[in-house]
């Protein structure tokens, strides 16, 4: 266990969030969301509000350890977060963790959820979800998956189970989760949106490893090489 | 001298270097050829997963080699643009990430001028004024040179570019990837005249660029032609599309040496050299037709060595040198451009 300062940051969703916790308490809590078209602009925001988080925990020289979320989420968003947990680990010697997204949502949600399971789901496009399964302390039962609604509730009512879900993917899918039986947090709730202090909680009870070691967590395979892999499968066929 | 730290990720070459001045103290290139080799040409994202991997081992394989901690370098550069976007932003987020850790300045390149500037690195700078024409998979551009810090562009391609037009051409004819080694070797033992592909452009008397036509032609001759057919005169196509990118480029290359479309060269703006650059600079025939005209028009010709030819961060820390870096933190917000 870390208990000293932690700085964390996650880039998976929309909004690029920053946290330092010292001790486990958050000092320092930064939000940048999308402009008025809903474009992310991580690449612009989030380096800039790290290092105002960092100030207002006091400077560089007060973190102990860096934390990244890895994912799942947007790939673009994904590797501006890494890229850059990895460039500041690197020159500032820093240890550096990775930790799951939807786990850090799920904490997020597990502040609400009475002992239910918690259901953290990321809106994954396609008409389908990066979702997972967490207790109510971060820790997955189901391994992070992409999937489509249906796919998805089949799979819970198969375990019988009835969690409470949140995150931008089950605004999205509400109707179709709650006529399933699965509740979702008001729209309202602040437990849909990722918080980085959750990231610093995550990665407070973790070994860190190598820099090169953190990677994003796609969970998809690049496009062209699911293509490929039809067309080899059917070589008649032309692209 | 200044020792600057420069990243390039702007295609599918992973490249770090620290450059003393002039002198390149380290130029680090991972290649992915061998990862897009399957795809036939370059996915962006498998291009932007491969950059994450790679960046930080060859940022330190770059300092390692050069014999210097970050705490010696006095300033960072980075490719901002032009590129693929995704690849970019691995360059850039790195780049804005270790500046802002050592609270250095941060350099923002064009590419292009990154490929200009390679002309000015050791062992054997040239001087402005000089053509370059910098032809590769990704851009086609010709560039007239009268100072360190910019370009003039005098003609560009419509479509494609040149290295992208050989390497559809290699998969028409089955050559693999990437193209234009393929399509040099294959033209070795081939007849040039044998097809008679159109040189788009030889007349315009703007210095733009076309390989869409030519490409079109080849594919008509192919379907022509049929499997067999195709096999059976692979050489001379590929002789002949070879001869006609070739021709095109040198046709451009003269008449701007010449001065331009109409204008007469006068003593103001005569180029001292041409200058070749990109990765279709490494092909033969094309130095070959080069090295012709700089005899005929009286001029020098510039060859970098293929490592400061291709895509590499070595260029981009000489570009770097001639534009006013952004002190921290003016650059942590910075975009790819
Ligand atoms: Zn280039």
């Amino acid at each position: 266990m870390s208990a000293g300062a932690i700085l964390g940051f996650d880039t998976a969703t929309a909004d690029a969030v920053v946290a330092v916790t010292i001790g486990g308490q958050p000092v320092s809590e930064r939000r940048a969301q999308p402009d008025g078209s809903g474009r992310p602009r991580h690449a612009a925001k989030l380096l800039a509000e790290i290092e105002a988080a960092a100030a207002d925990a006091g400077g560089w020289e007060a973190i102990e350890r860096l934390a990244v979320g890895i994912g799942p989420g947007t790939f673009t968003g994904l590797r501006i977060g890494v890229t850059t947990a990895r460039a500041l680990a690197q020159a500032r010697s820093l240890p550096l963790v990775g930790v799951g997204s939807l786990e850090a949502l799920g904490l997020g949600i597990a502040e609400r959820a009475e002992g239910r399971k918690c259901l953290p789901l990321i809106d994954a496009r396609r008409a389908e979800l990066f979702g997972a399964l967490v207790d109510d302390s971060g820790q997955p039962l189901w391994d992070p998956f992409v999937a489509g609604p249906e796919q998805l509730l089949q799979r819970l009512a198969d375990a019988g189970l009835r969690p409470l879900a949140g995150g931008d993917g089950s605004l999205r899918f509400r109707a179709q989760l709650e006529s399933a039986g699965v509740d979702v947090l008001p729209d309202a709730d602040p437990g849909h949106r990722m918080a980085a202090r959750h990231v610093c909680e995550l990665a407070a009870g973790v070994t860190p490893g190598p820099v090169t070691e953190v990677k994003p967590a796609y969970l998809r395979r690049p496009d062209a090489e699911v293509w490929r892999e039809q067309r080899d499968r059917n070589p008649g066929e032309r692209r | 001298m200044s020792l600057i730290l420069a990243l390039e990720t702007s295609c599918d070459d992973t490249c770090a270097a620290v450059v003393d001045g002039a002198e390149v103290r380290s130029n680090v290139i991972s290649s992915q050829v061998a990862a897009h080799e399957r795809f036939g040409g370059i996915v962006p994202e498998v291009a932007s997963r491969h950059h994450l991997e790679l960046v930080n081992p060859v940022v330190d394989a770059a300092l390692a080699e050069a014999g210097v901690g970050l705490e010696r370098i006095d300033s960072l550069a980075v490719t901002r643009g032009p590129g693929l976007i995704g690849a970019l932003l691995i360059g850039v987020s790195t780049a804005k990430g270790i500046a802002a850790a050592a609270r250095k300045p941060l350099h923002g390149v064009d590419h292009l001028h990154g490929h200009v500037a390679a002309n000015f690195l050791e062992p054997d700078p040239i001087e402005p004024p000089f053509l370059c024409l910098i032809a590769s998979g990704g851009h086609t551009l010709l560039a007239g040179v009268t100072g360190h810090s910019g370009y003039a562009v005098l003609g560009q391609t419509l479509d494609d570019a040149a290295g992208e037009a050989l390497d559809k051409a290699a998969r028409l004819l089955g050559l693999g990837y990437p193209g234009g080694p393929a399509i040099e070797r294959e033209a070795r033992g081939g007849n040039p005249a044998a097809f008679e592909f159109p040189v788009a452009m030889r007349d315009d008397p703007r210095l733009d660029f076309s390989f869409s036509g030519l490409k079109t032609a080849l594919l008509y001759a192919v379907r022509e032609l049929g499997d067999d057919g195709t096999l059976e005169h692979r050489a001379d196509l590929a002789a002949s599309f070879q001869a006609a990118v070739v021709d095109q480029l040198v046709a451009k290359l003269r008449r701007a040496a010449r001065g331009g479309s109409r204008r007469r060269r006068s003593a103001a703006d005569a180029w001292g050299a041409i200058a070749l650059g990109g990765g279709v600079a490494a092909n033969s025939l094309l130095r070959e037709r080069v090295a012709e005209l700089c005899e005929a028009e009286g001029l020098e010709l510039k060859l970098v060595a293929r490592e400061l030819c291709t895509d590499n961060a070595a260029m981009i820390a000489s570009a770097a040198r001639y534009v006013e870096p952004a002190p921290y933190p003016d650059y942590l917000a910075w975009d790819a451009l």
